[in-house]
């Protein structure tokens, strides 16, 4: 979804921001440095550090973009253990839009991408076509 | 003092976001479909001790997270096996097996009282993340409320996407038509089905996603209304998965 919401406004996104957080504005995003740190620390739980990602995100993006952050931190906590641990496989259009990055970002290394099984044959075959298709398709949907 | 009254936090948080921890505090604490609300809270509770559980550490720190055979302690009025199988989902759940959520069922673990106590758990592992990242202190958890579970297990249920039944959107009963239908449209991404077993979890899910992240709605818009942009929520959203290895 991330890539989809970037190039629904014709953007371009570093996705080795989703693995590696983000140093500076390169990713695309704005404020993704201040954005990754400040999740970074909120889930390792080192509260020195977590006051400062906070004290830089509120610097730059303000208040309200902090407490919205938050809300999205808690959300994800949720949605991933939901995820997880009802062993669920990745949508089938999901699955086709991310398949040209997941292998480079490592993404296939996790446990839990075993809940997912290999595409079928004739999916794998039709990937090249299908998943710019896919692609385009989620951020057509974004557009609305 | 109210509960969830953010007055006194630095950056001013909206009343919605409020209203929707309270609503989620007052579904904790209710009776649910397979668990009282006394197990509900239990549930919610440990949710908080895993993050301090040494055998948690311990597990996580290991190569597998099954190798060390120790369960976890009964503690009333959860079972041994229920308060491992939260710990578990709270702190290590991308090391989850199916192998492991079939033992479940041998130790007393039901697919319904499985999917209903995860509801519970990831709904106060959700405001308690919330809490932590801005540096709130925690909202004690609430007083459990008397009464039955209502022993009501939906229609219309498959086992096919996950390790877990839930419903098949073609033949979902009428009292749980709203599960998958977003602007009148059917929207049944594996997500939205996983809970299904458990509907009011689904509901709950829903209400609480809207205030934290966004509604069904706009998750099919760009526009957020929010303080951040799409792009940026999704950042976050993306950072946290991949930190938590979550594939999904």
């Amino acid at each position: 979804m991330l890539r989809a919401s970037v190039e629904a406004n014709e953007g371009e996104v570093d996705l080795r921001a989703i693995s590696d957080g983000a140093r500076d504005e390169a990713a695309g995003v704005a404020h993704a440095a201040q954005l990754c740190a400040f999740a970074e620390t909120a889930l390792r739980g080192d509260a020195a550090a977590l006051a400062d990602a906070r004290d830089a995100l509120r610097a730059k993006a303000g208040s309200a973009a902090l407490v919205e952050a938050a809300a999205v931190i808690g959300n994800f906590e949720r949605m991933t253990r939901i995820a997880d641990a009802t062993g669920i496989a990745l949508d089938a259009t999901s699955e086709l839009a991310s398949s040209d990055f997941r292998a480079e970002l490592g993404l296939e290394t996790f446990a839990s991408a075993g809940n997912t099984p290999p595409a079928p044959l004739w999916r794998r075959l039709l990937r090249p076509l299908l998943a710019p298709l896919a692609r385009r398709a989620m951020a057509r949907f974004l557009r609305g | 003092m109210p509960a969830f009254d953010y007055s006194a936090s630095p950056d001013p948080i909206r009343d919605d976001l409020a209203d929707a921890h309270r609503a989620a505090w007052a579904h904790i604490a209710a009776p649910g479909a397979w668990l009282t609300g006394a197990e509900r809270v239990a549930v919610a509770a440990e949710t908080r001790k895993a993050r301090d559980c040494a055998l948690c550490a311990k597990r996580k720190a290991a190569l597998s997270s099954f190798s060390d055979p120790e369960p976890h302690a009964a503690r009333a009025p959860l079972s041994s096996a229920l308060v491992d199988a939260i710990h578990r989902a709270t702190t290590d759940a991308a090391r989850l097996t199916r192998k492991w959520y079939e033992g479940l069922a041998a130790q007393g673990v039901t697919d319904e009282r499985y999917v209903e106590a995860l509801g519970v758990a990831v709904i106060a592992i959700s405001v308690d993340g919330f809490h932590r990242a801005l540096g709130l202190p925690l909202e004690p958890l609430p007083t459990p409320l008397r009464g039955d579970p209502s022993r009501a297990r939906p229609d219309g249920l498959v086992r096919e996407r996950g390790w877990v039944p839930m419903i098949d959107p073609d033949r979902v009963g009428a009292a749980e038509s709203d599960l998958y239908l977003v602007d009148g449209k059917l929207r049944a991404a594996n997500v939205i089905r996983a809970l299904t077993l458990a509907p009011n979890e689904v509901r709950a899910w829903r209400d609480l996603a809207g205030a934290q992240y966004l509604t069904l709605e706009r998750m099919m818009q760009l526009d957020t209304g929010r303080a951040l942009d799409r792009a940026q929520m999704e950042l976050v959203a993306g950072r946290v998965s991949a930190l938590n290895a979550c594939f999904y």
